[in-house]
């Protein structure tokens, strides 16, 4: 049975008796009070902003001008081997007036936000090469294509793009993400890594505080 | 029987004299047995080698019983032998060509010693010996029997001899039991005696393995042409025994003697302290692919202990779920059993709670246990009940982007029941089935932390297979809906433990 645990001015009568319940009650305190000083003893010093989820569990990496210039795509690696991919903040589709518009996964070959990727052995996943294309984002200047930057197998792209494409706006690298990605194997990730830099030398290179 | 009348040699009148004056009924049931077989089988046999008590396993029409097991060989050939025979005292220590000594209780141990046993509770005392070197505590045990194949293959081409000669007699139709049977039941009465315990299909095994004492050394394989023999030999009928049909062995075989007891069980529940975060787990290193692993070197403390105090060879680790390596285990514990192989003694309850409060008093305090106790086939069931359907109880430390109002807490607390669809979270995404999962969260508590406006301490209880992590920082939005969403800004999660696991009994 769940039970909500209240602070002690509330007790909720059950069929126990009221003695029975009292004893049980201020037992029950005292484990309650244990608990918490244990939940607590390992904070130590509470950072102001601790580090996000995704700077905790991935590396990131980016390419920049890919294929075309202004193409500036992140790719965060988390410790299992899959990429997340997604538009850098220093994305040419960003500078226009509006910010993105649309997003379009109809490209090349086939619709990419209609897979069905299903198993553990990810039955049915796109194949992708480093320059297949991932999806067509617009403004209302002009449409830019996006790219994989890893070669392996589309595991997801984030479909709540089509009906919110502001996210891109707002956080992209977050809910904003396009797809996830697996490399097939370890050795092509290595190849695949040697045309990535890392976050050091792409602030550098961007000039950009980040 | 020790005080068996031994034969006079080449003086048959003495036998049946001696026999009514010592013999008891059991006695004198196999002596008028033997006198009743088939004399020239008998002769035919005990030329070709054959042991006392095959012959009788061979050739008797009554059942092979364990009156047999008290006389001696010696004795039984005597009265299997037709009076004008002496007695082939210079045969007695051949080995026979169809048991290899096995009915004859001659045996090779260990140290290569050879053991011979005059009867039946002879041979269990040495057995029992060997028994209690293992050091288990019984006070039942069920017997198996192994031996070589070449028995069975010069079993064959005995009664195919037989066959061949006296194919029409009626002895010869019976069905024979076998050598492993045979020493069964001529043993393990006198092992009862001599163990102090009961026999039954129990949880306790002694195994006893006969092997060919030079297995390497001797030619063990037929060649083809010996096999082609063979089977022409099978579809006539012989009326010799060759000597390529079957396996002459000249030494007793090896005997070694192995107990197993069925694994035993105890349960409890254990709780871990320790938060296993190394800051450096995060710096990768292409080759190593997966997430670090859940398994708590810690929790070996437990089994660990258990196992010196039953004795046993090894041990198993059963969790009714598991937690992520960087967090802990609080309140009430999770039900874990710890499967015992081998053990040779079952501790006390004494003993096992001096076992719980040496681990809780370790001074590493990694590990915690309660409830330790010795639990039986209800174990399974137990554990199955911590499965899907049950209830996990949490409590997480949280950071918004922005100070912890009052409204907050109220909005938090006052979801009940609410339901979040999670996508498999990216950090098992790996090795799981992409699907999207419906979770419950049965009920959340804030509390504000002190000195820090931008934390909270979350209590929440959830449906089981909830990842609780991806509902607080929502998980590239694959998580809905997330913490960050209810409260519309960033929300990380600082720190994990679970505290309770909700069992059937709790």
């Amino acid at each position: 049975m769940a039970e909500n645990p209240e602070t002690d001015d509330t007790i909720e009568t059950t069929k126990q008796n009221q003695s029975e319940e009292e004893v049980e009650h201020s037992d029950e305190q005292k484990q309650e009070d244990e608990l918490r000083s244990l939940l607590l003893s390992d904070i130590g010093d509470l950072p102001l902003s601790p580090p996000s989820a995704t700077q905790v569990n991935f590396v990131s990496y980016f390419i920049t001008d890919f294929t075309k210039p202004g193409h500036d795509q992140y790719i965060y690696r988390h410790a299992n081997g899959l990429c997340v991919i997604g538009l850098a903040p220093t994305h040419i589709a960003f500078k226009d007036e509006g910010g993105i518009t649309n997003i379009d996964f109809n490209v090349g070959k086939s619709d990419r936000s209609v897979l069905k990727v299903s198993g553990k052995r990810k039955k049915n996943a796109m194949r992708s090469e480093s320059n297949t294309a991932l999806c067509k984002v617009s403004t209302a200047k002009d449409s830019y294509i996006v790219r994989c930057c890893v070669k392996g197998s589309l595991l997801e792209v984030n479909e709540r793009l089509i009906k919110q494409p502001q996210l891109l706006n707002s956080s992209a690298d977050r809910e904003g993400y396009i797809a996830i990605i697996m490399p097939t194997r370890p050795a092509d990730w290595t190849k695949n890594k040697e045309s990535l830099i890392t976050l050091e030398e792409y602030k550098a290179k961007k000039e950009v505080s980040l | 029987m020790a005080d068996e009348t031994k034969p006079a040699s080449g003086d048959s009148a003495g036998l049946s004299n001696g026999l009514v004056s010592h013999g008891d009924h059991k006695s004198r049931r196999v002596y008028q047995a033997a006198r009743s077989l088939h004399s020239g089988a008998v002769k035919d046999l005990l030329s070709l080698g054959v042991c006392e008590r095959c012959i009788f396993r061979l050739v008797s029409v009554e059942a092979f019983d364990s009156d047999l097991s008290s006389v001696s060989a010696s004795t039984l050939r005597s009265w299997l032998e037709s009076g004008d025979e002496e007695a082939a005292s210079s045969e007695e220590s051949s080995c026979c060509i169809v048991c290899l000594g096995v009915l004859q209780f001659v045996f090779s141990d260990a140290k290569q010693t050879l053991v011979r046993s005059e009867c039946g509770s002879d041979y269990a005392a040495r057995v029992t010996d060997l028994v209690k070197e293992e050091g288990h505590e019984f006070d039942s045990f069920g017997l198996e029997v192994y031996v070589p194949a070449t028995i069975l293959e010069n079993e064959r081409a005995v009664l195919l001899y037989l066959k061949g000669k006296y194919n029409s007699e009626s002895w010869l139709q019976s069905e024979k039991i076998s050598v492993k049977d045979a020493l069964k039941v001529l043993v393990l009465d006198p092992l009862k005696v001599s163990l102090g315990a009961k026999s039954d299909s129990s949880s306790f095994q002694i195994r006893l393995t006969y092997s060919k004492a030079s297995d390497e050394a001797q030619g063990a394989s037929e060649t083809t042409r010996e096999r082609k023999k063979r089977k022409t030999d099978e579809e006539n009928g012989s009326t010799s025994m060759s000597e390529n049909s079957f396996e002459k062995v000249y030494e007793p075989c090896i005997l070694s003697i192995h107990c197993n007891k069925m694994p035993i069980f105890f349960s409890g529940r254990y709780f871990k302290y320790s938060r296993n975060v190394s800051q450096t787990r995060w710096i990768i290193d292409d080759e190593r692919m997966g997430e670090a692993s859940v398994e708590v070197v810690h929790l070996e403390l437990i089994g660990g202990n258990i196992l010196p105090a039953c004795l046993g060879d090894s041990y198993k680790f059963h969790a009714a779920g598991r937690e992520d390596i960087d967090v802990r285990m609080l309140g009430s514990g999770r039900p874990f059993l710890i499967e015992v192989q081998n053990s040779r003694k079952c501790p006390s309850q004494q003993s096992l709670t001096e076992i719980e409060e040496k681990i809780n008093k370790s001074e590493k305090k990694l590990v915690g246990v309660k409830d330790l106790k010795f639990i039986g086939s209800q174990c399974w069931a137990m554990m199955r009940e911590g499965e899907a359907e049950k209830q996990k109880q949490y409590a997480a430390i949280v950071w918004i982007a922005r100070p912890v109002e009052e409204k907050d807490i109220d909005s938090i607390s006052s979801l009940k029941e609410l339901k979040i669809l999670q996508k498999t979270p990216v950090r098992v995404l790996h090795r799981r089935s992409p699907l999207e999962r419906e979770r419950t969260i049965h009920w959340m508590k804030v509390e504000k932390i002190k000195g820090s406006s931008h934390y909270f301490l979350l209590h929440l209880c959830t449906q089981a297979g909830t990842y609780i992590k991806e509902f607080v920082h929502g998980d590239l939005g694959r998580t809905t809906p997330s913490m960050g969403s209810i409260l519309g800004c960033r929300a990380e999660i600082i720190q994990l433990d679970v505290t309770d696991v909700k069992m059937g009994d709790s």
